[in-house]
C-alpha cells in the first residue's frame, strides 16, 4: 500500500486538484445534455492532455466520468430523457417523483447515491488491483499475448448484441494496428507511400471520430430548435427527513456490489449495473408495486449501481491492459499517450501514477456531493435551454480543434471524419466501435507479444500453451469465442424439439 | 432490409481482409505473416455475416438514417468546414460554421446564433490560443494584413 500514500502526496498538487473540481462539473454539465455522453467528452479531451502532466490529465477523465454518470440523472428526472444510457433506469422511478413535486428530492437521492456509488467502486479498485497486479509478476510474452487475446474475444463477444459482428470489429481494430513501421522488422506495412501513415493512424484521431461524431450526426438529425423552457426547470431545495437515509443503506450496499461486480467483467457497462441493482432493489422491497410509480429506492439503486460500475472497470484495464469498457480503453489511451504501454507491466512501472488514478476516481466520486448539491444541480439543468441545434456545430469545432492541435496536420481531420461517418454507419449496422479501439490499444501488444515468443521458442508454437496460466487463458480465449456459438446451437435444438413436441 | 444490408457489410468486410492479406504476402517475414492472418480473419467473419444474412429467413426493416436530409446537412458542413479551415484560418472557420449550420437546420434565430457563435469561438481561442499557445491555421485576414 506503499505506493498509494505516494500517490497521495502527488494527487493533492494544486494541478489534479483543479483538474478534478473543473472536470467534475464539466462531467456533470455533459451529462446532463442529451445527446452528450461521457465517452465522446473524453474523447474530445484526449488531444488536449497531450501536453498535460499525466496525473492531472487522469484527473480530468476521472472528473468527467464520474460527474458524467451523475449528470445524466437530472434530464432522466426532469424529462425522462436519460442524459446517458446509464441512467434509463434512473427515468422509471425517478420522473414520477418529478411528477409528483419531488424532483428536487429525487436529484438529491441521485447525487448521494451516485456519490456511494463511485466511492464503494474506487474503494474496490484500490483493494482488489493491487492483488491482481501482483498475480501478473509472473507472466511472459505468451501470458501477455493470450491476455491481449482473451480481452479482445470478450470485448468483441459480450459488446452489442452480436458476437460475430463484435469478433469482426476486434479484427479490424488489430488490423488498422498494424498501419505504419513495424517495430520489430523495420518495414512499412499499409502506409501506400504517404509519409503521414509510416507513425500509424494516430489513436486519438480515429478515437474522437468514432465516438464524437456519430452522437454529432443524431443531433443533427433530431434537430432540436427549441431547448427547454424556464417554467420546466424550476427546482426547491427539500432537506433529507429523518430517517430516510438509513432507509437507502440497504439499497447503496446492494447496489455498490453489483456494480462493482458487473464494472469487473469485460463487456458489461453501467446501464447493465443500473438495470440489475433496480431489479434486486424491487425485489428485496416489502412493497415492489411501488416501484415505477416514484419510488425513491429505486433512484437510489440505479445511480448507485451506474456510479459503481465506475471505477470497477478499471480493474482489469489497470491490471491485465484489459479495458471493460470503452471508457477504460480511453484511459488506457490517455496512458498511451504519455508514452505508457498498458499491460499487466503499467502497474509494476507506474505504481505512483496509477494509484494516483485510483485515489482521483475516490475524490471525484466525493466531489459529487460537493458540484451536485440543489444550488449547483439547478444551474445544470438550465444547460437544457440552449436548443440541441447549436450544439451540433460546437462539437464539430472542439472536435477539430482538439484533433489539429495533436499533430498539426489538415490530414487528421480528413481521418477523423472518415472514421466518424464509418462509425456512423457501423453503429447503425449493429456493429459495436469499442472492439476496434481496443483491437488498436492492443493489437501492437499482442504482435509483439507473440512475436517475441515464438522467437524463444524458436519457432514453435505450441510452446504459446504449454505454460499453465497462458494454457488456461487460451481454453478461455477459445471459450469465450465458442459460448455465443454454443449458445446458437442450444436455443436452435430448443426450438426443434418445441417444435416436434407441437 | 437487414439481409440485404448485413450481405453488403460481411461482403464489404470479406473484401477487405482479403485485399489486406493479399498485400501484406508482400511483406517478409513474421511482419507480414500477423496482418496476413488478420485479413483472412477479416475475410473469414465477413464471409460468416454474408452467409449468415443470405440464410435468414426473415428481413426485418433497419434504418440506416432517420433523418436524411439533416444528415447530408451536417456532414457536408463538417466537410466544408474542414476544407475551409487552411485557407481563411481556424477561426474563421469555425466561425462561418457556426453561423451557418444552425440556419440550414432550420434555426431562425440570427441574433441568438451569433451570440453563441462569437461566445464559443471566444472560449475556444481564449483555452487552445491564449492559455495553451497552441498553433493553429492562421487567419487569411491577419496573414493578407501582415503581407500587405
Amino acid at each position: 500500500m506503499d505506493f498509494l500514500l505516494n500517490a497521495t502526496s502527488a494527487v493533492m498538487a494544486t494541478g489534479p486538484l483543479v483538474a478534478m473540481l473543473g472536470a467534475t462539473l464539466l462531467g456533470v454539465l455533459i451529462g446532463a445534455l442529451p445527446g452528450l455522453n461521457p465517452v465522446m467528452a473524453i474523447a474530445l479531451l484526449l488531444p488536449l492532455t497531450y501536453s498535460m502532466d499525466p496525473l492531472v490529465a487522469l484527473a480530468m477523465v476521472a472528473g468527467i466520468y464520474n460527474g458524467s454518470m451523475y449528470g445524466g440523472a437530472i434530464p432522466a428526472i426532469l424529462l425522462r430523457i436519460p442524459g446517458t444510457p446509464a441512467s434509463i433506469a434512473t427515468t422509471f422511478d425517478g420522473f414520477p417523483m418529478a411528477e409528483k413535486g419531488e424532483a428536487a428530492k429525487a436529484l438529491k437521492i441521485a447525487c448521494w447515491s451516485s456519490a456511494v456509488g463511485g466511492i464503494a467502486s474506487a474503494l474496490a479498485l484500490m483493494t482488489v488491483g493491487p492483488l491482481l497486479a501482483r498475480a501478473t509478476l509472473h507472466f511472459g510474452p505468451a501470458e501477455y499475448f493470450w491476455i491481449a487475446m482473451f480481452g479482445m474475444a470478450s470485448v468483441g463477444v459480450m459488446v452489442g448484441s452480436d458476437p460475430v459482428k463484435g469478433v469482426m470489429a476486434a479484427v479490424l481494430g488489430l488490423l488498422l494496428g498494424t498501419v505504419g513501421i513495424d517495430q520489430l522488422s523495420g518495414q512499412a506495412r499499409y502506409t501506400f507511400d504517404q509519409p503521414w501513415l509510416l507513425g500509424g493512424l494516430d489513436l486519438v484521431v480515429v478515437l474522437v471520430g468514432l465516438y464524437a461524431l456519430p452522437p454529432v450526426l443524431q443531433l443533427a438529425e433530431k434537430c432540436d430548435l427549441k431547448g427547454l423552457s424556464a417554467a420546466q426547470l424550476r427546482l426547491a431545495s427539500v432537506p433529507f427527513r429523518k430517517g430516510e437515509v438509513k432507509g437507502l443503506l440497504p439499497t447503496w450496499g446492494r447496489s455498490s456490489l453489483i456494480g462493482i461486480f458487473v464494472g469487473i467483467l469485460p463487456g458489461a457497462g453501467g446501464n447493465i449495473a443500473a438495470f440489475l441493482s433496480y431489479n434486486a432493489a424491487k425485489n428485496a422491497s416489502s412493497e415492489p408495486e411501488s416501484f415505477g410509480k416514484g419510488n425513491p429506492q429505486g433512484v437510489a439503486a440505479a445511480e448507485c449501481g451506474n456510479n459503481a460500475d465506475n471505477a470497477a472497470s478499471m480493474i482489469p484495464a489497470l491490471t491485465l491492459g484489459i479495458p471493460g469498457n470503452v471508457v477504460a480503453a480511453l484511459v488506457l489511451s490517455a496512458l498511451m499517450i504519455h508514452g505508457l504501454q498498458p499491460g499487466p507491466q503499467l502497474f509494476h512501472q507506474n505504481p505512483v501514477l496509477v494509484g494516483g488514478f485510483m485515489i482521483e476516481m475516490l475524490l471525484t466520486s466525493v466531489l459529487i456531493l460537493l458540484v451536485g448539491g440543489a444550488a449547483a444541480t439547478r444551474i445544470f439543468a438550465q444547460i437544457q435551454r440552449l436548443p440541441g441545434v447549436l450544439l451540433v456545430p460546437s462539437i464539430l469545432v472542439l472536435m477539430c480543434v482538439g484533433v489539429y492541435v495533436i499533430n498539426g496536420r489538415p490530414v487528421d481531420l480528413w481521418v477523423m471524419l472518415a472514421a466518424g461517418t464509418a462509425g456512423y454507419l457501423l453503429e447503425k449496422l449493429n456493429v459495436p466501435l469499442a472492439p476496434i479501439i481496443l483491437g488498436m490499444i492492443l493489437g501492437p501488444m499482442a504482435e509483439q507479444s507473440v512475436r517475441r515468443a515464438l522467437l524463444i521458442s524458436r519457432g514453435d508454437p505450441v510452446e504459446l500453451l504449454t505454460r499453465p496460466i497462458s494454457a488456461v487463458l487460451a481454453v478461455a480465449t477459445v471459450a469465450m469465442i465458442l459460448w455465443p456459438v454454443m449458445k446458437a446451437i442450444k436455443r436452435r435444438r430448443a426450438k426443434n424439439m418445441s417444435e416436434n413436441n407441437a | 432490409m437487414e439481409r440485404s444490408q448485413d450481405l453488403a457489410l460481411g461482403l464489404l468486410f470479406a473484401g477487405l481482409g482479403l485485399a489486406a492479406a493479399w498485400q501484406a504476402g508482400s511483406y517478409q517475414g513474421a511482419g507480414g505473416t500477423y496482418p496476413m492472418v488478420l485479413g483472412l480473419g477479416l475475410a473469414l467473419c465477413g464471409a460468416l455475416v454474408m452467409l449468415r444474412a443470405a440464410r435468414s429467413k426473415t428481413d426485418a426493416p433497419r434504418r440506416l438514417v432517420d433523418v436524411p436530409a439533416n444528415l447530408v446537412k451536417a456532414l457536408a458542413a463538417g466537410v466544408i468546414y474542414v476544407a475551409l479551415i487552411l485557407p481563411l484560418g481556424f477561426y474563421t472557420a469555425s466561425a462561418l460554421l457556426m453561423l451557418a449550420l444552425p440556419p440550414v437546420l432550420g434555426f431562425r434565430r440570427p441574433l441568438y446564433t451569433a451570440v453563441v457563435a462569437a461566445s464559443f469561438v471566444a472560449l475556444v481561442w481564449i483555452v487552445f490560443s491564449l492559455v495553451l499557445n497552441k498553433p493553429l491555421p492562421a487567419e487569411l485576414w491577419a496573414a493578407s494584413r501582415l503581407g500587405g
